[in-house]
């Protein structure tokens, strides 16, 4: 019974967030905030095929970004030089993004931080490209005039509207990953993660599966950055400098990288914590913002928000406080122990010693 | 009457200089239980290795089941029926025991990434048809109370027969077991055996490396002996235990005339 409960709670909590959300965009409500909703949603889209292709495969990608970027060119460039209908100039750019991430697929022949690397050179080509490229792109300073989306008459062209379509997307990417992670498929991108050899000695071609996973995580930020670009109008360079491709690996990290939820709960965190909170401390803003994630990282190395769903599962409604308990127990018990090991009560391998 | 499921021709694998499995003639008779064994160094799990598709035959032919597959990768000869399991086990710490097992269904389903995403009736209906196996499986290794548990949460003993249920979720034809007996107690040995003697019962060709060799003598009705890559020589356990040359490539080289 206590379980159908709490199984009950987790769907009442699911409709206030719900609710909340939907009543961001009104004036009356949390208007101000609009803008921020919107960009949570379009970077979870990205760190949610982050999660896919780095939590659940095991493949890391430091150049993710690029694909958002190629996304918002295509789609600025198609609907605003060559007129395009704005809908298809995004199926276009999603497409295109699938044939280029296609074609890098041989990149997945490496492991690791080789791996790591050559992502990381794709995001800065990509990027660097869009910039020399001033024929097309603007250059550094991009491009301004991109249409709005629209459907039939009704023409997406306040951010109040706006909000609504890019977390309809953003909804359906995530349940559409949800699902992805629990089937058939999912088994086989968690298998690749948990040991190549295996998975390869039970029928999985893991080659094949990489590429897969990687065309749709590119995919995935493509939509996020037509998205954006029609949200925006103007598009430039800047939103996808290959640091942002850490950002977005730094969301998918503090949110949990094996989670789906995890990446909606990381890119908010991060969001409010950069762009509402941290943003008030001025210059020192980088440096806060470093050491909370330090923090966050090692006392909840799973991630956030799965830690959180850990401990709510284990202790029930009132899990924060007694969350909160363990946690300071481990830091003080950590900061007692260095204490103890400095005064030389205690020995390097953690023995007691005669005082 | 009997039929041979797998036949490897002069196979040699080189790793630079060295011939780890040099020209090896084997035929592995369907429905049997064969044992590879020799000392450490054999070339036993390389020749796992070849069959599997780990590794690619430098020379020499593997035919399986009249058809020559020494050029596939391991997941097409998984699809076509040979299945192994790992002397380092392998599991997926990232899944539950019955994810696992569910994962060994794989080449026996085929609902791809559209289906999964959208949940469509052909992803349910397999969905239910995968769960129900993989639970046969862990039956019938005795893991069916901890399904839900993590996969790495379980003894070692457990794990390994964890791997042999995943492995049988792939409805294989040839199952080569890498060392299945070492780390495990004696009970753990004794059940194993069992376990062993029924997949031969469900039509399984067993092929197994061991370096147990109570376990090897009591379970295989065929025993291969390899020795520095070459095999040299085979029969009933019986017949092989008293074979002189098996007996000096295990205590050292005398053959003609000790001290």
């Amino acid at each position: 019974m206590f379980a159908a409960w709490r199984k009950r709670w987790r769907w009442s909590l699911a409709a206030v967030l719900l609710a909340v959300g939907m009543l961001v965009p009104f004036d009356w409500f949390l208007g101000q905030y609009t803008h921020l909703g919107i960009m949570i949603g379009l970077f979870t889209m990205v760190v949610v095929g982050l999660c896919l292709l780095m939590g659940y495969t095991g493949q890391v990608s430091l150049g993710h970004a690029a694909f958002y970027g190629v996304g918002m060119y295509v789609s600025a460039i198609l609907s605003t030089r060559y007129e395009v209908n704005p809908w298809l100039a995004m199926l276009v750019a999603a497409l295109l993004t699938a044939a280029m991430a296609l074609a890098l697929g041989p990149i997945f022949r490496l492991r690791g931080n080789y791996l790591a690397l050559a992502t990381l050179a794709v995001g800065f080509i990509i990027w660097k490209v869009a910039e020399l490229q001033s024929s097309y792109t603007g250059g550094p300073d991009g491009m301004t005039g991109v249409p709005y989306l629209s459907v039939g008459g009704f023409e997406f062209d306040s951010s109040f509207r706006r909000y609504y379509l890019i977390w309809g997307f953003c909804l359906a990417i995530l349940l559409i990953s949800q699902n992805i992670v629990n089937s058939r498929t999912g088994r086989a991108l968690r298998a690749i993660h948990g040991s190549e050899a295996a998975a390869e000695s039970l029928g999985i071609n893991v080659s094949r599966f990489k590429i897969k996973i990687f065309v749709l995580s590119a995919v995935y930020a493509s939509l996020a950055g037509s998205l954006f670009a029609h949200h925006a109008i103007h598009v430039s360079p800047g939103s996808f400098h290959p640091l942002v491709s850490i950002d977005l690996v730094v969301m998918a990290v503090v949110g949990g990288l094996a989670s789906i939820w995890g990446a909606l709960f990381g890119t908010g965190t991060m969001h409010i914590l950069n762009d509402e909170i941290l943003i008030h401390y001025g210059k020192w803003n980088m440096v806060i913002s470093g050491l909370i994630l330090i923090i966050i990282l090692i006392f909840t190395p799973q991630g956030l928000f799965v830690a959180l769903k850990e401990a709510y599962l284990r202790d029930g409604v009132w899990f924060l406080p007694k969350w909160f308990q363990g946690k300071w127990r481990d830091a003080s018990s950590w900061v007692l122990l260095r204490r103890e090991r400095w005064r030389g009560h205690v020995g390097a391998d953690g023995g007691v010693r005669d005082p | 009457m009997s039929e041979v499921v797998l036949e490897l021709k002069g196979v040699s694998r080189a790793f630079g200089g060295l011939l780890a499995v040099d020209g090896v003639d084997l035929e592995i008779e369907r429905g049997r239980i064969t044992a590879i064994i020799g000392p450490n160094g054999a070339g036993k799990t390389t020749l796992f290795n070849l069959i599997t598709g780990v590794y690619r035959p430098t020379a020499g032919d593997i035919r399986f089941q009249g058809k020559s597959i020494g050029s596939l990768s391991p997941d097409a000869r998984a699809k076509r029926g040979i299945v192994r399991t790992f002397q380092h086990v392998y599991l997926f710490g990232n899944m539950s025991v019955l994810e696992n097992v569910m994962t060994g269904v794989h080449p026996r389903s085929s609902y791809g990434f559209l289906e999964a995403a959208l949940r469509l009736p052909k992803a349910r209906r397999e969905e239910e048809e995968i769960h129900l196996r993989a639970m046969k499986y862990l039956n019938m290794v005795g893991l069916g109370a901890q399904a839900q548990q993590n996969a790495l949460s379980l003894p070692l003993g457990q794990q390994k027969l964890l791997a042999i249920a995943r492995a049988l979720a792939t409805d294989p034809v040839l199952i080569l077991l890498d060392e299945p007996g070492a780390g495990l107690n004696r009970l753990e040995k004794a059940e194993l055996s069992d376990l062993i003697r029924r997949i031969r019962e469900l039509g399984i060709t067993v092929v197994l490396v061991e370096h147990d060799m109570p376990l090897v003598m009591g379970l295989a009705e065929w025993v291969i002996v390899l020795d520095a890559g070459k095999k040299i020589a085979e029969g009933p356990p019986a017949e092989v235990q008293k074979d002189r040359k098996v007996i000096a490539a295990y205590l050292g080289e005398e053959e003609e005339g000790g001290p």
